[in-house]
């Protein structure tokens, strides 16, 4: 009898932990976890939209580069097309290359080139076929930013600003990164939060 | 005596009746900023969902979803089996669109009404949302879908973000309506 409840008691102590670990984790447990602040990137090769391979040091400029993780369907990444635009002419000129990324396993090479010309994006965009990069980076969402500075030390990973609808902005957080960055200074606010569109990831 | 009192009580069921029309019962606690379908909140309406009465003891369970959201669409299917198995037994469900405003006639009420959603639904309208985000779990950074469940003492004993695994969520949910 006594055994017995002592089984009991050890079943439903492991029940207990198992659920406090599923309500500790949160995050889908499945996906790698996005590399820290301060983090060294190591250099990786992916094809662009039109098949042309291009390796991360080749891509980023002098002074760093910006990868944004996008999407050619997501409303939430079309909404932001232009400033992404506006942020890769901005920055380029200054040393900071921005690099599109677009690992979604339902939007091939071929689209993301179309959406491209469609859509006037003249930044690089590679073709993540696997979503091998968004899986190094932990990316789950678009749009993803992540900026990285000379040594391709990752200073900040998170939103590009407060709000989809243009009019609404009051916070540039991506911009506030980049200027800190080529000030020399060291980013104050290396994230930021913001709904998007999942991955889609191969299964 | 008797014939006052009958009046008076006539007159407390009609005026009940029209507060009724006027303000629907509101499971939550959110005030409403439409009588009906769904109800816009901005950041303090999403504290206030989320902190609830005291006094109600129900297992909460909370999802964000937008109608652009692939994975949150494929999932509503589930959730909305979960809200009519459990919601008898006690739990109350909660589900806040992270859709824009303007969307809600032209294509959240659509989508409700096509997955049959019987659940509340709320709007979360804010500029930024990053203050929301955090104020519902610090570790979280946006990842949409994300659903919660908090116990009878408000307390979040499940949470995750991307697409439920549907037996999951039920087991949790199981043992806390069984627990209120």
């Amino acid at each position: 009898m006594k055994k017995q409840y002592a089984i009991s008691l050890f079943l439903a102590s492991l029940l207990i932990i198992a659920f406090a670990a599923i309500a500790g984790s949160g995050r889908n447990s499945d996906l790698p976890s996005p590399p820290a602040i301060g983090a060294t990137i190591d250099d990786f090769k992916l094809p662009d939209a039109g098949g042309t391979e291009h390796s991360l040091n080749s891509l980023k400029g002098k002074n760093g580069a910006v990868l944004i993780f996008i999407a050619t369907r997501c409303p939430v990444s079309n909404g932001y097309n232009e400033r992404m635009e506006a942020l890769a002419r901005d920055y380029q000129a200054k040393g900071i290359n921005v690099i599109g990324i677009n690992s979604n396993v339902t939007e091939p090479a071929s689209e993301v080139k179309s959406h491209a010309a469609e859509k006037h994006l003249t930044f690089t965009i590679l073709k993540d076929d696997g979503n091998k990069i968004a899986d190094r980076f932990g990316a789950t969402k678009t749009p993803e930013a992540y900026v990285l500075d000379a040594s391709n030390k990752l200073v900040y990973h998170g939103r590009i600003d407060n709000s989809l609808k243009i009019e609404g902005v009051t916070t540039n957080d991506l911009r506030n990164a980049l200027n800190e960055l080529l000030a020399g200074k060291q980013v104050s606010k290396t994230g930021g939060a913001a709904f998007g569109c999942t991955i889609k990831r191969v299964s | 005596m008797r014939f006052r009192l009958f009046i008076l009580f006539i007159g407390l069921a009609i005026a009940g009746s029209l507060a009724g029309v006027a303000a629907p019962a509101q499971s939550d606690g959110v005030p409403a900023a439409e009588t009906a379908g769904v109800r816009e909140i901005d950041l303090d309406g999403l504290k206030k969902l989320i902190q609830r009465d005291p006094k109600d003891t129900r297992p909460l369970l909370i999802n964000f979803w937008a109608t652009w959201c692939d994975s949150c669409r494929e999932e509503f299917p589930d959730l909305v089996k979960i809200d009519a198995d459990y919601r008898a037994k006690g739990l109350n469900f909660v589900a806040v669109s992270l859709d824009d405003v303007a969307d809600i006639k032209s294509k959240v009420e659509p989508f409700l009404k096509e997955m049959k959603a019987a659940m509340p639904v709320v709007l979360l309208n804010v500029n930024d949302p990053e203050p929301a985000i955090h104020t519902v779990d610090p570790t979280w950074q946006g990842d949409m879908p994300a659903t919660f469940l908090y116990d009878k003492d408000g307390k979040v004993v499940f949470k995750h973000f991307g697409r439920i695994k549907p037996d999951e969520l039920r087991s949790v949910i199981e043992m806390q309506v069984k627990n209120k």
